[in-house]
């Protein structure tokens, strides 16, 4: 179900454009990745999906269920913010608070009642594993911990969104996966969520959505999978060892002279023609029963597929 | 040396690039010097309000009021009636006026005694009282000079009177100098007759007086005679010789008497008389010279009785003068030379009656505080708020942006409210006995606070750094208190910007809790003010209001900066 709608938004800043007709759906249950460079307008659009900022033009709407009609975020900010949750790049609570004492502070402000707040709070606090830390002071929390917490006070009131504006900014590797499988945990609770991240291995890992944002404009957007899809078909990856591996690669450059790059125990094989250098190869292996170890269509990253989409290289 | 240069440039780099704190550390003082220049730029004006009441109204009184208008001194005139000293030290509390003259019936001294003006002021306005009994003062010492020159040129004019009157009269001394004189030599001359005269008596000796021995010898005979006969009676022969002796005793005696009258010898009678005569000759001739020269004493006194005479007149007419410059001397009321130098003595009357300088300096401490306090306060809760990593989430609360400035409203408030409970419960250990006034109070220090708070959080909202925010404040509150009239009078500025500056809301609260705790004025007399400074805090609100919507849009500046900054540190790094 479509959830928020940024329909041909454009937004400027001192009249300048920083993100043009942009057209974006995100859909409930998803996690989207809001891929881009430095100042390419990832922020911006983040803040226009968290209803942070309005759009000089174009119309940002929500689905509202009880009315049964998208209707405007910002015209309804209030009722919205109920539903969005936010994680800024940097870490947005108060330290001289306890970890629990913040958790209270907002999840109140947010208007839950005591005993679901409490609940929120022990579901929240198992989650990112603070449990045993409720009562120390947020400011004293490791660096992992505090981005743990964040998120946490922007899920204590249960949102259907959460926004993250580079959540592993700054972390180290293990704390990083430690946060995506946090968000993983959070979307399989059925939170809707959207992350921007120049990190496009992590998007890759946790996204089943990506928008490529380069220079203001959403280049490309949808499931990771279907975006895929067209790099794919260009090249393969096949597992052979010794004489095997030699007579597969004379068979291969006397077909069109592809592009081979020879791993040890695999090669990389970007025919011109896939599927008849493809066909050729397996008719080969058939005749001279030759042992195949592996052949895969190489999955293409999400990082050459972004450089390629946007012009760099 | 070379890195202390580069750390110094570094820093005003810093400062000067921090757009704020180079306006606020650099024009701020600037700013303050101009204000309070331009203010105070002024020489010729009093901005001080004299309230004049006389028992009687006369001349004299209007002569003083001209004198106090030709410096603008702003002159309210009260009625002469009992009333009319009361309604002006109302006045007085209320601030209408600054001071009430009470001036005598009548500025000009009769007798010894100087004439007593009274100033009634209000003692809690310490520098003002100070001011007034300076500049009103010397326009009084300027009175009692003129009038201790009027006293003293009367003096000397009498003085001139008096001598002329004097020379005009020295001729008479003169007249009676030379009929003295001429008197003097007329008793010389007569005392010198006099003493010419012989008075002495003849050389008549009465030693030998015939008479005495007549009379001796007579008695002498009649008493032999007398025995004789009382002899005779008793006659014996015996007797009868006895009575013979006797008898010629008697005839003897009789003989010598009849010699003595009339021999010649010396100590006769016979010689005695012609030296008796002799004597009275000369006695005569003495007489006759005695007469001529009391004769001629007789003139002379004539002379000098005429002369005496005039010399009477001259001194009666003296005696006149000297009457009369008496009676001018006299007229001279005021002869005391104290009373002379300084003819009016002036008398300070507090309108307050409280015993202590705590009292009159209670309202204006108690304002300060409240003013710094909630200033600072307003400014540092919002810096708190604003560059609180937390900041950003705030936004995505559900809440309305008046929640925020409501809390921030109600923290400072109940910060200020210990604050000031402690003041009070302190001030009751130095002040007792004003419990009382302390829900009235506590109106006025609650609209203060809040008007105070609301610009420290506008000042919170207008600058970015926390040590900025607090320079302003402390610059803003600098500004109310140089311009309260608590360091140098209000009354030393112009007339317009004194005005403006009564809408100052350190006065206005600073003279309401002087109203309230100083002179029990009830809240219903002081509504106008309090409805004032309620509505300072009703506009400030809502001027926050805006401010919070601007700063929102800063917000999502400063957070677009801060995203890339950070971004671009991170990219580095990589």
């Amino acid at each position: 179900m479509e959830f928020i709608k940024l329909k041909q938004v454009s937004k400027e800043y001192s009249r300048k454009k920083v993100l043009e007709d942009v057209n974006l759906v995100i859909e409930e249950g998803d996690i989207l990745g809001v891929v881009g460079e430095s100042g390419s307008g990832k922020t911006t659009l983040l803040s226009l999906i968290a209803g942070f900022i309005e759009p000089t033009e174009g119309e940002v709407t929500y689905f509202s269920r009880i009315h049964q009609q998208e209707r405007n975020l910002n015209r309804n900010i209030h009722q919205v913010k109920k539903h969005i949750g936010f994680t800024p790049q940097h870490n947005s609570f108060y330290p001289k608070l306890t970890v629990k004492e913040n958790l209270l502070h907002f999840g109140r402000l947010y208007g839950l009642k005591d005993k679901t707040l409490l609940d929120n709070i022990t579901g929240l606090l198992s989650l990112v594993r603070l449990m045993e830390h409720q009562n120390k002071l947020a400011g004293h929390l490791s660096g992992g911990m505090q981005k743990r917490l964040d998120i946490s006070c922007s899920l204590i009131h249960k949102p259907k969104i959460l926004v993250l504006d580079e959540p592993t900014a700054d972390l180290d590797p293990l704390l990083r996966k430690d946060i995506l499988n946090l968000l993983q945990e959070a979307n399989k609770q059925g939170i809707t969520i959207v992350l921007a991240s120049h990190d496009l291995e992590n998007v890759e890992d946790i996204c089943n959505k990506v928008a490529f944002v380069h220079q203001g404009k959403v280049h490309t957007q949808g499931l990771i999978d279907e975006i895929k899809k067209p790099f794919q078909s260009d090249s393969f990856t096949i597992s052979v060892r010794g004489k095997e591996k030699e007579r597969i690669y004379r068979y291969l450059k006397s077909t069109n002279n592809p592009q081979i790059i020879d791993l040890g125990d695999s090669l990389v094989v970007y025919p011109d023609n896939i599927q008849q250098t493809i066909s050729g190869l397996l008719k080969i292996i058939d005749q001279e029963r030759l042992n195949l170890h592996d052949l895969n269509f190489r999955n293409v990253p999400l990082k050459n597929i972004f450089e390629k989409i946007t012009g760099r290289n | 040396m070379n890195s202390l240069w580069l750390l110094t440039q570094k820093n005003l780099k810093v400062l000067l690039r921090a757009k704020g704190s180079a306006l606020v550390v650099i024009l701020a003082p600037l700013l303050i010097i101009l204000i309070l220049g331009f203010i105070y730029n002024n020489s010729d004006q009093y901005g001080i309000k004299v309230g004049i009441y006389s028992s009687s109204s006369n001349g004299e009184v209007e002569a003083f009021v001209n004198l106090l208008e030709e410096d603008n001194f702003i002159i309210q005139s009260y009625p002469p009636s009992p009333a009319g000293i009361d309604s002006c030290i109302k006045d007085i509390k209320s601030g209408l006026v600054h001071t009430c003259i009470d001036l005598p019936e009548s500025l000009n001294l009769e007798g010894n005694s100087p004439a007593e003006v009274t100033f009634h002021v209000d003692p809690t306005r310490i520098n003002l009282v100070w001011m007034i009994q300076e500049t009103v003062g010397s326009k009084f010492n300027l009175k009692s000079q003129q009038i201790s020159q009027e006293l003293a040129q009367g003096i000397i004019d009498v003085l001139s009177e008096t001598k002329d009157q004097i020379n005009e009269k020295k001729s008479l001394l003169e007249t009676i100098k030379q009929h003295s004189s001429a008197a003097s030599s007329s008793t010389a001359s007569i005392k010198e007759s006099l003493s010419n005269l012989d008075l002495s008596s003849p050389a008549v000796s009465y030693a030998n007086d015939p008479t005495a021995k007549i009379n001796s010898a007579i008695t002498e005979s009649l008493e032999s005679i007398t025995e004789a006969q009382q002899k005779l009676e008793n006659l014996t022969g015996s007797d009868k010789d006895e009575v013979t002796t006797l008898l010629g005793r008697a005839e003897d005696d009789l003989q010598a008497a009849s010699k003595f009258v009339s021999g010649n010898a010396s100590g006769s009678l016979d010689s005695f008389l012609i030296q008796l005569k002799m004597g009275l000759d000369q006695a005569v001739i003495k007489l006759k010279t005695t007469s001529e020269v009391v004769s001629s004493a007789n003139s002379n006194f004539d002379s000098l009785t005429g002369t005496l005479s005039d010399s009477v007149a001259a001194m009666n007419d003296l005696d006149n003068s000297l009457n009369e410059i008496i009676s001018q001397l006299e007229s001279v009321q005021t002869t005391d030379a104290k009373t002379i130098s300084s003819p009016l003595s002036i008398r300070i009357n507090k309108v307050s009656e409280e015993s202590t300088y705590l009292n009159y300096l209670f309202p204006a401490l108690l304002i300060l505080v409240v003013m710094f306090s909630s200033l600072m306060l307003g400014t540092t809760l919002v810096m708190m708020e604003k560059n609180s990593i937390a900041f950003l989430r705030n936004f995505f609360l559900p809440l309305r942006k008046i929640s925020f400035i409501a809390s921030i409203y109600l923290t400072n408030l109940i910060l200020i409210v210990i604050e000031i409970v402690i003041i009070l419960l302190i001030s009751l250990f130095f002040l007792p006995g004003n419990l009382s006034q302390f829900p009235a109070l506590a109106l006025v220090l609650f609209l203060a606070s809040s008007i105070f708070t609301f610009l420290g959080m506008g000042l919170g909202y207008l600058f970015t750094s926390e040590e900025t925010g607090s320079l302003a404040s402390i610059s803003l509150g600098s500004i109310f208190l140089f311009l309260s009239g608590l360091i140098l009078p209000l009354e030393g500025m112009s007339g317009p910007v004194r005005q403006f500056l009564m809408f100052n809301p350190f006065i206005i609260a600073e003279n309401l809790v002087r109203e309230i705790f100083l002179f029990n004025t009830p809240l219903g007399d002081l509504w106008i003010d309090i409805l004032l400074l309620a509505g300072y805090s009703l506009v400030l609100f809502l001027i926050i209001l805006v401010a919070e919507s601007v700063l929102h849009k800063n917000l999502v500046k400063r957070f677009r900066k801060h995203y890339h900054h950070k971004h671009h540190e991170t990219k580095k790094t990589v």
